[in-house]
């Protein structure tokens, strides 16, 4: 018998809002709020489009300014969420009530699990000038390094930024790991957390993806590569042309059934299993049968212990590009055969959040449990005839039952799959 | 868990022999830096791979052209680790074999950044504009897929046609032991039968030594550069940057048996915790690495008197060797004067997010060839450094337990158990 592993924190940001319940409403009223890049003036630009978060402020995100030199904007992002689960959890109020040895046993049984896609080119950007006043002088680069560069450059883009600072602001100290697996970071960030607390190696765990990959080089490639769609994610939809990126961070705070009874917390959902598969063909190529995605869901299923007929409602991947939507729906018609249940996806609204995609995703699933509905598509109007066997809609549909599947696919042939239940039954 | 095939590429070595017998005779690996011209900075010294070609294990130049060096690294210590395994992937079993990786953080190389300054900075700053204006011919989709953060994972399935669970880490210099602690979990879990399992890793480049330099993290002896790391050594000031990756093919423990496989080692337990203090410091009472090695030692089902060797995380830095050796003691109590211990990053420098896999890999190696490796260069001991170290030479022992630490910078840190598998009850 496997430890039930409950969801009892949660958070997201996003350019459709600042906490779980906004992002949804924002997509189940059918509006999405890509717009035209703000960072930069893409005027000029083959590709104008991205999903930010409007107005960045710093301490919006995070309060505390000594930090901000240390960040870069994706990890502002992940803090806010992962801050945002913790605290909505109560865990930090549980532990205030806790004397000196259990609050220690309390922080060494506290797992972080974070993912991000790790690419970031802005990364290496500071040595501009550097590289400028070198003129191509490897001899003067390294004589004029300190005196041009940040000390604290290598600090400042740690791949495992967010792990460390949720530690050191939390004092959580348990099992921990950094996930860089593109369209799955934060997927299997959650699923990692999940077997840490099923292995009994923690009590409860933070589990965050975070992403910022709006950037100058970051969109171009995309573009290049033809990923990019001109207007709108309109997966499913006969003119589906591409994907949009977007910006932002969800977490979700998982717990052991006994953790989470134990101080009487607030039930979100419960965590049912996980899959992961590769297609092994390349960075970029996808299988058009779907094989990959057709494992990471019987290998949940399995996990979870319950068949595809349990499932009430799916959040697919669904990010607009033909390959992957016609092969996602070839998938599904493989496990579900011709009656899924309702299907949605939400990137048509806020846009592919690359590493935090799948976390986003799982947490919107369970509002739509919650909320017994499972937003549109509102981008859709023709369903391409490949996917014709899928049942999505333009319009809210509501859950066959309370268990979600979330699927999250990503660069390297990744797939993954996740289950969840609602908290009633 | 058995481990059935290992491969490494290191300063020492392009191979696992290579490394061994070098680790052996305590020939350093670190040199004066050649891949670029460092004349200029306050360190010139690092562990490079030398003589290093990956048309040896790949010959295929299209497919090599989207792997960076790191990635060289990783496809030919993996190449050597299956077939030292003797098993590999085939059409029956791909979905059952899993991978978990360690990657580095430096997907973007210097000959690019410089590209790209080249073309599209103006005043220090990017172009933005220009770089609009460029469009799809400032693109390069080669580059681009080399640059991403699983770019690594995504050439080991390939060539290797894995289809199963797959993931890479990245938590700095703890990679490496998390990968393979991962690995093993995803056999646990039963969802793969078999796992390559590693990481790889350069920072050996203008940027990556400018970050270690600008902290001041790396010893500056430049003019004797096989005696610069000396982990525990009263005079040590700091590590030596250096290159390379580390593989293990594990398997699951009946199946290897009975395939009759050469198991050079029990995987028996890992552990990991945050020390949740500072960034780059480890705390001086040792609180983090202490959970690390507890939850390690009682996941593999040992008690601190059964551990035999230590292969220790020894970065050859003033705090981090001094709080690894307060945790290794509040850990093992009195046994801790029972075991011998060794920083093999006195030979071959910190390989950053390879390390702990290659560390892995050399504990493997100690119990199978029941020879400790010395920590070089430990002349003067620290007595805030009170462990039995290795000196000078290897020494012959039986290992039924060995231990690896990696400590990595924002406080990942991970502890791997390694069982002589004599020891290991059917």
């Amino acid at each position: 018998m496997k430890t039930k592993v409950l969801v009892t924190g949660e958070g997201a940001v996003c350019a459709a809002g600042w906490d779980p319940k906004e992002i949804w409403h924002t997509a189940e009223s059918g509006r999405s709020v890509i717009a035209p890049i703000q960072q930069w003036d893409p005027t000029c630009w083959p590709a104008k489009l991205a999903g930010e978060i409007a107005e960045f402020n710093p301490r919006a995100f995070v309060e505390d300014r000594k930090l901000h030199k240390l960040l870069r904007r994706t990890d502002l992002f992940g803090l806010y969420a992962a801050a945002k689960a913790v605290e909505g959890a109560g865990l930090i109020v549980y532990r205030d009530t806790l004397d000196p040895p259990s609050t220690d046993a309390f922080n060494d049984r506290t797992a972080v699990y974070v993912g991000s896609s790790g690419a970031n080119y802005q990364d290496q950007y500071e040595f501009f000038p550097l590289l400028t006043a070198a003129a191509g002088d490897l001899g003067a680069f390294g004589r004029e390094l300190t005196a041009t560069v940040n000390p604290m450059w290598l600090l400042r883009v740690l791949p495992n930024n967010v792990l460390c600072h949720i530690g050191i602001r939390y004092g959580f100290k348990g099992a921990n790991a950094c996930v860089f697996n593109h369209g799955l970071s934060g997927t299997l960030a959650v699923a990692e957390a999940a077997a840490a607390l099923r292995a009994g190696e923690a009590d409860r765990a933070v589990a965050v993806g975070h992403d910022a990959p709006v950037e100058p080089e970051n969109i171009l490639h995309y573009h290049a590569l033809g990923l990019l769609a001109p207007d709108a994610v309109r997966p499913f939809d006969t003119g589906h042309s591409g994907s949009i990126l977007g910006e932002g961070a969800a977490a979700l705070v998982l717990e052991t059934e006994p953790a989470a009874r134990a101080r009487d917390a607030r039930i979100l959902g419960e965590f049912l299993g996980s899959g992961c598969a590769s297609e092994a063909q390349g960075l970029l190529a996808v299988r058009e049968d779907g094989d990959g995605l057709v494992r990471a869901m019987l290998q949940a299923l399995d996990d979870a212990g319950i068949a595809a007929a349990d499932v009430g409602m799916i959040v697919v991947h669904g990010n607009g590009t033909p390959s992957s939507d016609v092969s996602e729906a070839s998938a599904l018609g493989r496990i579900f055969g011709s009656s899924p249940p309702p299907v949605t996806s939400f990137k048509w609204a806020f846009g592919h959040l690359l590493g935090a995609a799948g976390i986003m995703d799982a947490v919107l699933a369970l509002t739509s449990l919650c909320q017994r509905e499972v937003p549109g598509i509102a981008t859709l109007r023709d369903i391409d005839p490949a996917c014709a066997h899928l049942p999505v809609s333009s319009k809210a549909q509501p859950p066959r039952s309370d268990v979600a599947l979330v699927l999250s696919r990503g660069f390297a042939g990744m797939d993954a799959a996740l289950l969840f239940r609602a908290p009633y039954r | 868990m058995a481990i059935t095939g290992i491969g490494v590429v290191t300063p020492l070595g392009n191979d696992t022999a290579t490394t061994w017998r070098a680790l052996l005779s305590s020939r350093s690996g670190i040199a004066p830096i050649m891949n670029f011209d460092a004349s200029g900075f306050p360190v010139r010294i690092a562990g490079e791979v030398k003589g290093f070609d990956p048309r040896t294990a790949c010959p295929d130049r299209k497919f090599l052209k989207f792997a960076n060096r790191f990635h060289g690294f990783a496809l030919a210590a993996a190449d050597e680790a299956i077939r030292d395994a003797g098993i590999r992937p085939a059409s029956g079993t791909a979905a059952r074999w899993g991978c978990a990786v360690g990657t580095g953080m430096m997907g973007v190389e210097f000959a690019e950044l410089e590209e790209t300054h080249r073309r599209f900075v103006e005043n220090g700053r990017l172009a933005v504009d220009r770089l609009g204006a460029a469009g799809i011919t400032a693109a390069d989709p080669v580059r681009f897929c080399r640059s991403q953060g699983n770019a690594g994972l995504s050439l080991l399935l390939r060539h290797f046609g894995i289809t199963g669970y797959a993931t890479s880490v990245n938590t700095a210099c703890a990679s490496g032991g998390q990968a393979v602690g991962t690995a093993m979990k995803l056999v646990r879990r039963g969802i793969a039968d078999f796992v390559l399992a590693g990481a790889f890793d350069s920072m050996v480049n203008p940027v990556g030594l400018s970050a270690f330099c600008l902290l001041g993290a790396l010893s500056a002896d430049n003019d004797t550069p096989e005696r610069a790391s000396r982990p525990f050594d009263r005079t040590r000031n700091g590590f030596v940057l250096a290159e390379g990756a580390g593989f293990l093919v594990l398997e699951e423990w009946n199946a290897a048996c009975r395939r009759g496989a050469r198991i050079y080692a029990e995987l028996a337990g890992d552990g990991n915790s945050l020390s949740s203090y500072r960034i780059t410091d480890s705390h001086p009472s040792g609180d983090g690495p202490i959970q690390a090695m507890r939850q390690a030692l009682a996941d593999a089902g040992a008690r601190p008197e059964d551990v035999d060797y230590l292969n220790a995380h020894g970065t050859s830095t003033l705090m981090n060797d001094r709080s690894e050796c307060v945790a290794v003691r509040t850990v093992l109590g009195r046994h801790a004067d029972g075991i011998a211990a060794s920083s093999t990053k006195s030979l071959m420098g910190h390989l950053v997010s390879g390390a702990g896999a290659v560390e892995a890999a050399i504990c493997a190696l100690a119990i199978h060839h029941g020879a400790l490796p010395p920590n070089a260069n430990l002349r003067e001991p620290d007595p805030d450094c009170d462990l039995d170290f290795v000196r000078d030479h290897p020494l012959p022992r039986r290992v039924g337990i060995a231990i690896s630490n990696s400590f990595g910078f924002g406080g990942s840190n991970n502890c791997l158990v390694l069982r002589n598998p004599e020891d290991v009850r059917p």
